[in-house]
């Protein structure tokens, strides 16, 4: 197999178990979350007379924080969910991440700079360095 | 309102699985279908489904994608430098499209996913020849060689116009990111009419270049907390199963068919995101 299929395959392999995770985490922590296994910061009855604002009128109306504060509330069930779907975001990452040192052992020079240019672009969102939420 | 949350959330996770096994077909990430119709015909607020429709797109192309690369009917190669191009551009959008009133952004929205569905309409027939590479993409070794199960034969590709096909990665990219679209409608064409990649390896690269570009723009969401899980999760796991049938049907459904489909659910959603930005059907 030459080295260029050998790290698509790689891709393919780390994208199929990560995406698999992801999907199953995010099923979970949902069936938690509408079960009503775990309190959560707002509840989906109160929710759905908030759905219709916008993002600023229903952080206010909630205190729902913004940024990673988040991370902070993770043991009510919503927050939970939002990290699991928050999961989802970082698969492509890791594929990345998987290939680099592949691309740099074959000698593919070019494709992993441009690689890890773009795990420098998705560390930068993840980070919310930019995103004006902290 | 409050007792029939769950009635919007079967809703919402049935049309994600039919937009989910529509958009591989199609090319398209599926946010393209899902914040026009779910922003239009649903009742939550358009800075949750433009978050939604990027996590959307993005789990709808993470699912179709390993089949596809495995294939060949997605290059890794060719999506590495055209997603770097696509996601800074569309992290911008995604910042802009948060700070713009809703009123502009519904009739910005409308007439943009109109415009599409005539492009769509009027696009040139299938790129089908295969040019000389140019310059950059010998440079950067953008060609490959796929087996097509349908026609029973070996095409081996190359790119031409790179660096147009950068430039409209980005454009792309960066409108993408303020309409919280897959905007896997521009990809097949910038790939196939532009850069000359054969038609099924557009379409499998695009979706597969969504779910890099999408990756940055979808934590400017989660960052503004304009991401609910609550209507996350359903629509994900709806497109994650629809997409993961679309990507079987791709070898053969016939193109025609899904383009009207398509064509028809665009400009019904377009003229709703147009009238409710306009003020006129609310």
């Amino acid at each position: 197999m030459s080295p260029e299929n050998l790290a698509q395959e790689r891709y393919a392999r780390c994208l199929d178990a990560a995406t698999r995770i992801a999907f199953a985490a995010s099923l979970a922590a949902f069936v938690v979350y509408a079960g009503g296994l775990l309190p959560s910061f707002v509840p989906l009855e109160q929710l759905a007379s908030l759905w219709h604002l916008p993002v600023d009128e229903f952080l206010e109306r909630t205190g729902a924080p913004a940024g990673w504060e988040w991370l902070r509330l993770l043991g009510y069930s919503d927050y939970l969910a939002l990290a699991c779907v928050a999961l989802i975001g970082t698969v492509t990452l890791v594929c990345y991440l998987a290939i680099l040192p592949l691309l740099v052992r074959v000698g593919e020079r070019l494709e992993a700079a441009l690689v890890a240019a773009q795990v420098i672009v998705l560390l930068i969102a993840a980070s919310g360095a930019l995103a004006g939420g902290g | 309102m409050a007792d029939a949350w769950w009635v919007w959330l079967a809703a919402l996770f049935a049309v994600s699985f039919a937009i989910g096994v529509v958009a591989v077909v199609a090319g398209v990430g599926g946010g393209v279908l899902f914040v026009p119709i779910v922003g239009s015909f649903f009742p939550f607020h358009l800075d949750f489904v433009r978050g939604v429709g990027l996590v959307f797109a993005l789990a709808g192309t993470l699912a179709a994608a390993p089949p596809l690369l495995r294939n060949r009917m997605a290059s890794l190669r060719l999506a590495v430098p055209l997603a770097l191009s696509g996601s800074i551009a569309s992290f911008a959008g995604a910042l802009v499209g948060l700070a713009l009133p809703t009123d502009v952004v519904q009739v910005a929205l409308g007439a943009t996913v109109v415009t599409i569905a005539v492009l769509i309409w009027r696009a040139a027939d299938a790129a089908t020849g295969i040019p000389e590479a140019d310059a950059l993409g010998a440079l950067l070794r953008l060609r490959g060689r796929y087996q097509d199960p349908a026609e029973r034969t070996v095409i081996d590709w190359r790119t031409h116009h790179t660096l147009g096909g950068f430039a409209a990665f980005a454009g792309i990219g960066f409108l993408g990111g303020i309409f919280g679209l897959g905007a896997g409608f521009a990809n097949v064409p910038a790939l196939n009419l532009l850069m000359a990649v054969p038609l099924k390896v557009a379409v499998g690269t695009s979706g597969f270049i969504i779910s890099i570009v999408n990756s940055s723009a979808a934590w400017v969401y989660i960052h503004r907390g304009a991401l609910l899980p609550a209507l996350a999760v359903p629509a994900i796991l709806g497109v994650m199963l629809g997409s993961r049938l679309g990507a079987r049907l791709l070898a053969r459904t016939p193109a025609s068919v899904v383009r009207r489909v398509v064509i028809a659910v665009l400009l019904a959603a377009g003229a709703r995101a147009l009238a409710r930005g306009l003020g006129v059907w609310t």
